[in-house]
């Protein structure tokens, strides 16, 4: 086990090469090597959704994700969202108008999971987005918020 | 920090006028950091040279520890350090939260002794969490088990201490009970449920000499420096703790708890940074949440529904070696008027890890009695269960025996019922329905004491006319950074956005812990009053000032508005950071406290921000303070499943003045929705065996998900209490989950005939 594996990661955009374990998760990867923190453990055992990233556009929990899974594809994490200087995403802008976190530390994997969802055309009904976010824990309670600021960053996107 | 909404030009101070100030519905202010993933939490910082430390835990409920085998571990790639109770460095015994010493010492964050499954025994330090996860399950325990109690239906548990401090009595409670015509008894339960902050408990720790770093979410930083501290034998201030940003705490960050005395003492052992992270089912034992309880009601009434006599008798809970006690009687002995009641409880130890605090520890246990209770009489004597607690209406505090600074309870009944239709409702259970699903309309009141602390704070004018405020006071996602910067562009007359604010840092002017729904009222007034200060120095220098523009004018003062300082006497109009350049400052600093100016030397400071010694009762001075709300709820039970849905909420809180409506309906909603969670979903499941809590993680404890959550509706009926603060607000992060379990089970009865008093409601009591 102790022996390392080189790993080339395309994250938001860029290429990294990192010396790791193959027992490293993709979300330790990111937040313990790449210095991306914006990516949260809050299980590490694929329950809460805090983790959640895209690769290849498509949710992914990190925690459940070696990084060597990663490798040859496009992972974007909550940094990578938007182009570096530009505006917020419709979803961060909506979450934001909407208060639709607290304590923020769920906050990246519902957006994620959000963009996610709206892109999957899972976000067509308040009862179809209750359902397809419900992969993300929000201990501190913002359910109906993220709700409303789903639905308003699917008419704005679309 | 950057804020979203632009300061209007003509502030009102309330929610109308759309701008920044305090009482509008400004969105916060840290909420750009928390969308881009650009807020550093604790866990997130990496000094030079950081390693990782893993927990051990043990897998027995009593005994002790024979033979811990680490040759493996220690043998293991990458390994620094194995620790176990033989290896640890020994500490020195910390005071506790009320200023009185701790257990005889040393303190040891490891021990040989066991008292519950789940507790620390080893750890190990390692170059990669991945080195020191495996090393860690290489360690063998041999241990020496003897029987555990696992819960306090265990007969062996027998019937627990007395709370004598918990008791509460007036009038001739059994003897009037006795005469009463109609009398009903129930017993009502709830079990272990855990705080889980989606954010898992953990530090970085780091000594240079002899003073250490830690970057640990806290909800109490100073008290927990002080812990630090001590436990080290180093001066408080040798201890720097940072914690910006907290990813939920619900009551369970705000002691220092072992596994960070482990992290400290590996990172002194080593002389190397050490970032331990508690998994998350260590998260279930590190530290306990609310007690099981278990309370049994007596009421007489009138044949009208008067109440007559209110006697409780109640236990929960408590470990082997501490004393936790969960107060079921502090709603009981305050919501309605009668002239007789008794109250008394007892802690009940089992072998489990000392429970604590968990969101309106107490209030909320003892409102789901009462307020079932209530409305078991009201279909009793065959009155509405609004009509019922409209009857036994308290005028005045029952128990302190003094006027309510304000209770908005009555306009809250009204508003929430209107608002929910609840006239539409037949009282008949099982009367009303859609299909295969049985509805119910439940109602159920809560309130929270008004708790108060002194803090302090400081404020800075820069010569860019920006300000600064900084406290040690956290925000955990109350809404901490944007409220005190509201508060400090209101006084001193500044566009919010030209405001930073810093928190969560020992470095900072102190302040008491985050708890007990205070900070919001007790920060704003230290923030407001430093505020003021510099306003009036800033005012002061430009009347005075040989060079300032204003001095030819001879004003007795003058006015300071959206960071522009003007005359009413007309003349030039100035701003900060021209009439800072003008006088060549580069800045204005003023630092207050809310103490009494009597009796506010260094060393009480420091007992203020870091005992619970100074935090006044809500019925100290001429008035009992405390904030109400009522919830109306409906349920759709599925009559053949037995499957439980909250399909409405309409909930009616009194909070007083309401600093920042949008954030203040967050939290009422964060707290309902907790509730919803208690009252159907949340129970930590006990072995009882062993007293293994064996759903100790987020698959099998289940708290609410946004599928189980409808819309909720939220209407604030308080007006501003200038007895309960400083600016006028009462409670509201504990609020809102008192009195959400009672009314889902009262609903819950309406539509199905059936009472369930021991939560979470789940489908199997409904069906049996």
């Amino acid at each position: 086990m102790s022996k390392s594996l080189t790993l080339k990661l395309a994250v938001n955009g860029a290429s990294h090469e990192l010396t790791v374990e193959p027992r490293v998760t993709l979300l330790d990867a990111l937040r313990e090597h790449l210095g991306l923190t914006g990516s949260k453990k809050g299980c590490d055992q694929g329950q809460c959704g805090a983790c959640t990233v895209h690769v290849d556009g498509e949710r992914v929990l990190a925690c459940l994700t070696l990084a060597a899974q990663a490798e040859g594809r496009a992972v974007t994490t909550i940094e990578g969202l938007t182009p570096e200087g530009a505006d917020l995403h419709p979803v961060q802008a909506a979450f934001l108008s909407h208060d639709a976190f607290q304590c923020g530390y769920c906050t990246p994997g519902q957006i994620m999971s959000a963009v996610a969802c709206i892109k999957e055309g899972h976000a067509g009904s308040d009862a179809e987005i209750r359902e397809y976010m419900s992969g993300n824990l929000c201990r501190c309670g913002a359910y109906p918020h993220i709700v409303a600021a789903v639905r308003q960053a699917k008419e704005v996107m679309s | 920090m950057t804020t979203d909404i632009l300061p209007a030009k003509v502030k009102r101070g309330d929610a109308s006028d759309g701008g920044a100030s305090l009482g509008s519905r400004l969105s916060r202010i840290d909420g750009p950091a928390k969308i881009t993933g650009a807020a550093r939490y604790a866990l997130e910082h990496h000094p030079e040279g950081l390693c990782h430390a893993v927990i051990v835990q043990s897998t027995i409920g009593a005994g002790r520890i024979g033979v811990i085998d680490t040759a493996a571990a220690d043998a293991a790639p990458g390994v620094l350090m194995v620790l176990t109770p033989d290896r640890i460095m020994p500490l020195k015994s910390a005071t506790t939260w009320l200023d009185t010493p701790g257990p005889d010492g040393p303190y040891l964050p490891l021990t040989n002794m066991i008292n519950f499954v789940g507790q620390h025994v080893a750890a190990v330090v390692a170059e990669t969490f991945e080195q020191a996860t495996a090393a860690a399950a290489l360690i063998k325990i041999y241990y020496e088990e003897t029987d555990a109690i696992a819960t306090y239906d265990d007969p062996r548990s027998g019937e627990g201490m007395a709370l004598d401090h918990l008791a509460v009595s007036w009038g001739e409670a059994e003897e009037a009970l006795a005469e009463a015509p109609v009398r009903i008894e129930a017993t009502y339960r709830t079990p272990r449920e855990y705080n889980v902050p989606i954010e898992p408990h953990g530090l970085v720790a780091q000594w240079n000499g002899d003073k250490l770093t830690v970057w640990e979410p806290s909800q109490w930083i100073n008290g927990m420096s002080r812990t630090y501290a001590e436990w080290f034998g180093v001066p408080y201030e040798n201890v720097r703790l940072v914690s910006p940003f907290i990813g939920g705490g619900f009551g369970s960050k705000a002691f220092a708890l072992a596994h960070g005395a482990i992290a400290a003492c590996a990172a002194k052992m080593l002389d190397r940074p050490v970032k331990l992270a508690l998994t998350r089912p260590q998260t279930f034992t590190a530290f306990g949440g609310r007690p099981a309880t278990r309370q049994t009601l007596r009421l007489g009434a009138t044949e009208e529904g008067r109440l007559v006599s209110i006697v409780q008798t109640g236990a929960n809970e408590t470990s082997r070696d501490g004393v936790w006690g969960e107060p079921l009687a502090s709603v009981t002995a305050l919501m309605y008027a009668t002239p007789h009641l008794a109250a008394r409880q007892t802690v009940v130890p089992v072998n489990t890890v000392l429970p604590s605090a968990l969101r309106a520890p107490g209030e909320n246990p003892s409102a789901f009695g009462i307020e079932c209770a209530i409305d078991e009489l009201s279909y009793e004597v065959g009155i509405d269960p609004v009509a019922i607690r409209l009857l036994n209406y308290a005028e005045e505090d029952p128990h302190a025996k003094k006027p309510w600074s304000t209770r908005q309870l009555r306009e809250a009944y009204e508003a929430g019922a209107k608002a929910f239709g609840w006239e539409k409702r037949t009282s008949e259970p099982r009367s009303m329905r859609d299909g295969h699903h049985l509805i119910g309309w439940g109602v159920a009141a809560g309130t929270y004491p008004v708790r108060r602390t002194a803090g302090e704070a400081m404020v800075r004018l820069f010569a860019d006319g920006r300000a600064e405020v900084a406290s040690s006071g956290i925000d955990m996602g109350q809404g901490t950074y944007t409220i005190l910067a509201q508060t400090a562009a209101d006084a001193i007359g500044l566009p919010v956005d030209q405001v930073e604010v810093k928190l969560g840092d020992s470095a900072l002017p102190g302040a008491p812990v985050a708890g007990g729904s205070q900070l919001a009222n007790l920060m704003t007034g230290a923030v407001h009053k430093a505020a003021l200060a510099a306003r009036d120095e800033l005012i002061g220098l430009a009347i005075g000032d040989p060079n300032s523009p204003f001095r030819a004018l001879q004003a007795n003062t003058l006015s300071v508005a959206d960071g522009v300082i003007s005359s009413p006497r007309g003349g030039e109009e100035v701003s900060i950071a021209e009439l800072m350049h003008r006088l060549g400052r580069d800045k204005i600093e003023v630092l207050r406290d809310t103490l009494p100016e009597t009796n506010n030397s260094a060393a009480e400071k420091h007992r203020t921000y870091t005992t619970i010694t100074r935090m006044r009762s809500p019925t100290e001075g001429d008035y009992s303070l405390h904030a109400w709300c009522v919830h109306f709820i409906e349920v759709r039970v599925d009559e053949d499943f037995g499957t439980v849905r909250v399909s409405r909420v309409v909930s009616a809180l009194d909070s007083g003045r309401l600093y920042n409506p949008k954030l203040a309906e967050s939290q009422w909603k964060g707290g309902i929705i907790m509730g919803i969670g208690q009252a159907l979903l949340e129970e930590g499941l006990v072995d009882r065996r062993k007293g293994r809590v064996i759903n100790n993680n987020l698959g099998d404890y289940l708290i609410a998900t946004n599928a189980d959550i409808p819309d909720i509706e939220v209407i604030s009926v308080g007006v501003p209490d200038f007895h309960a603060s400083v600016l006028g607000g009462k409670a509201v992060g504990e609020l809102g989950i008192v009195g959400v379990a009672p009314a889902i089970a009262n609903a819950v009865y309406h539509a199905t005939g059936k009472r369930i008093r021991d939560l979470p409601i789940t489908l199997e009591k409904l069906i049996e």
